[in-house]
């Protein structure tokens, strides 16, 4: 029993670091109708910078406030100055733009490693987590809970964010009807790259949340973001709610299946993502009938 | 990934003849013909470096002319092609280690098994489009990638080494020769090929290429577009096979490696610098695509970098591929 709790709580944080992914991920194909394949490279930049940062100042802290920037940068960018353009010329489809992410995807892991080379890298803890916390008559690592603590939080304050303030009315009106935004006045395409840096800083800051407990090298985003997909898929594309619920169900079914049925450790997420392929192609909480 | 835009409204009568397949025909017999005796005659003048070369863009090619299948002629953009070459290796793998069975056997039953496998995997795929297709055969092919890792059958990471290259020695030759080999290939591809020329051409074909197009009107036309779409994943499936199995071959060698998605990747960017369209353009975008790679990895070590970066450049600024470049230069577009 106890080790099940255990295992409830390693889902738990699990769920909540490819929520971090999930969530820009599903904001930017909401809003921009863009797959980007790219957002594993996000985690991979975020983690870098932070573990710049910290082997600079030697705070964790510090890195966790730094290390989303140059993921929000380049995001921002990426939209702006590349993406965007490309869409307005009409020569690309989403489709066209989805493999261009798939370079930068490739393109970022190769830079990384020309950088930094292909060793292993992480982050130190900081002092004040490293220790242990007696929790339902167990001890669990603070570092962990503090992970699950610090999803929870984002997954609120993006929930207020978008339902309660003008800037979340703004979204999803722009995800209802883009034209009709555009003719409000709204400067649509800053709107959209600030999203985009906002989808990448956050993967970031689940890259520098991940270092100290994950390994940092030049192909950690690569790995993670196949499963940020299947989250989205399941969740229904473009559907924020929808993608907390899908990386608990995910972040789940990989931890419980590591834990107890190891030989199908590696495919039971994609078996999982085939089931409701087949009985909802729309994704579990997608609205019926969404054409991507 | 249409690589030109096709006039979807009724087009004019007089239009419909001068189709510029008229035009383009004396073209690709020219190079048709060209191909062939080049191809014929490479391994006597040229070194073994260009014939194992061509070896491995005559692989990869028929690797790509099978996702062109789905991305160019059919309009649906996978990314988990690789998982079908992966299975086409293993398959013989298996057999001949394994099973101790003989090529004549084992290549056919790995191809119906793959057909098989394909059927049931495309059934399920082709209840989606756009992004939400690509991300599932993804799904799919990162499962398969799992599962060889994991499987005893397939010797995990380590992989199958010793598959058998044919065994022509009632012939007085042997495979083991690259020169041989070479030839072994390009009968395989070029039969190959013939065969999917057939296919594209006929009505079957167009059914395909008018899913692309329009699939509302197909289906409202009364073709069942779902068993098309099940038929068109099944044949790039098996072309995807075929690459896999003689890619196997030429390296002795098949490990989990062969079912990345980094590969899916790959092929699609030869379909897109072929051009999505053409119907020789994956082998010339696997060709490009060899020669780049090659040319790259004597100038530096940073595959992966230049990769992506070749890959956006394509994807931005290429979109006719290079066949649609070429083509419009001797002005046989319209």
């Amino acid at each position: 029993m106890l080790l099940f709790v255990l295992q409830l709580l390693n889902g738990l944080q699990l769920s909540m670091l490819i929520f971090l992914l999930a969530v820009g991920l599903t904001l930017i194909f909401g809003l921009m109708n863009i797959l980007n394949l790219a957002h594993g490279a996000f985690f991979t930049l975020g983690a870098y910078c932070g573990l710049v940062v910290a082997s600079t100042t030697g705070s964790f802290w510090a890195a966790l406030l730094v290390g989303p920037v140059l993921p929000f940068a380049v995001g921002a960018l990426l939209q702006y100055c590349v993406l965007q353009p490309l869409a307005e010329r009409g020569r690309s489809t989403h489709l066209d733009l989805a493999l261009l992410t798939f370079g930068l995807l490739f393109a970022t892991a190769g830079a990384v490693e020309l950088l930094y080379g292909s060793a292993f890298y992480s982050i130190a803890m900081p002092a004040s987590l490293s220790g242990h916390v007696s929790l339902f008559g167990l001890s669990y690592p603070a570092y962990r809970l503090f992970i699950i603590v610090a999803g929870l939080a984002v997954a609120a304050a993006l929930l207020l964010i978008v339902d309660r303030t003008l800037i979340g009315a703004t979204l999803r009106a722009g995800v209802d009807n883009r034209e009709m935004v555009t003719a409000l006045g709204i400067n649509i395409n800053l709107l959209f790259a600030i999203v985009f840096g906002v989808g990448a800083a956050l993967a970031g800051l689940a890259g520098v949340i991940a270092a100290p407990i994950m390994s940092v090298y030049s192909q950690m985003g690569i790995g993670i973001v196949v499963t940020t997909f299947v989250v989205v898929v399941v969740g229904g594309l473009g559907n924020l709610r929808g993608s907390f619920y899908a990386s608990l169900i995910v972040g789940m079914t990989d931890t419980m299946a590591q834990a107890y049925l190891p030989e199908v450790e590696l495919f039971a997420v994609y078996a999982l993502l085939i089931v409701v392929m087949i009985v909802r192609p729309q994704g579990l909480f997608g609205a019926a009938g969404r054409v991507a | 990934m249409r690589s030109e835009v096709v006039c979807v409204k009724d087009p004019i009568p007089g239009q419909l003849e001068t189709r510029p397949a008229l035009k383009v025909r004396p073209f690709v017999i020219a190079t048709g013909v060209a191909a062939t005796i080049l191809a014929l005659a490479l391994p006597f003048f040229g070194a073994t470096f260009a014939i194992t070369l061509a070896t491995e863009i005559m692989i990869s090619g028929l690797f790509a002319s099978g996702i062109n299948l789905l991305v160019g002629t059919t309009g649906l953009v996978s990314l988990g092609q690789a998982m079908f070459l992966g299975l086409g290796g293993y398959g013989i793998g298996i057999g001949s280690s394994l099973l101790e069975a003989p090529l004549w056997l084992s290549i056919p039953c790995s191809l119906v098994a793959v057909a098989i496998v394909a059927a049931a995997i495309g059934a399920i795929c082709t209840r989606t489009r756009g992004v939400e297709f690509l991300l599932i055969t993804l799904a799919f092919s990162q499962m398969f990638y799992g599962a060889a890792i994991k499987l005893r059958l397939t010797n995990g990471s380590d992989g199958m080494s010793g598959i058998p290259r044919p065994d022509l020695s009632a012939l007085g030759l042997s495979c083991d020769d690259p020169a041989i080999f070479y030839y072994y290939v390009l009968a395989v591809t070029a039969i190959t090929l013939l065969v999917l020329w057939r296919i594209v051409e006929s009505p079957f074909g167009s059914v395909l290429a008018s899913i692309r197009e329009n699939e509302r009107r197909t289906a409202a036309m009364g073709y069942a577009v779902g068993h098309y779409k099940i038929g068109a994943f099944v044949l790039a499936a098996m072309l995807c096979a075929v690459a896999g199995i003689l890619q196997s071959q030429y390296t002795y060698f098949i490990n989990p490696d062969s079912m990345s998605w980094q590969l899916s990747g790959e092929g699609v960017l030869m379909v897109i610098v072929g051009g999505a369209n053409a119907a020789l353009g994956p082998m010339i975008g696997a060709a490009i695509f060899i020669l780049v790679k090659q040319g790259l990895s004597m100038v530096t070590t940073e595959y992966l970098m230049f990769f992506g970066i070749f890959f956006m450049l394509v994807v931005a600024f290429f979109r006719g591929g290079v066949f649609g470049a070429v083509r419009s230069l001797i002005g046989a577009r319209p």
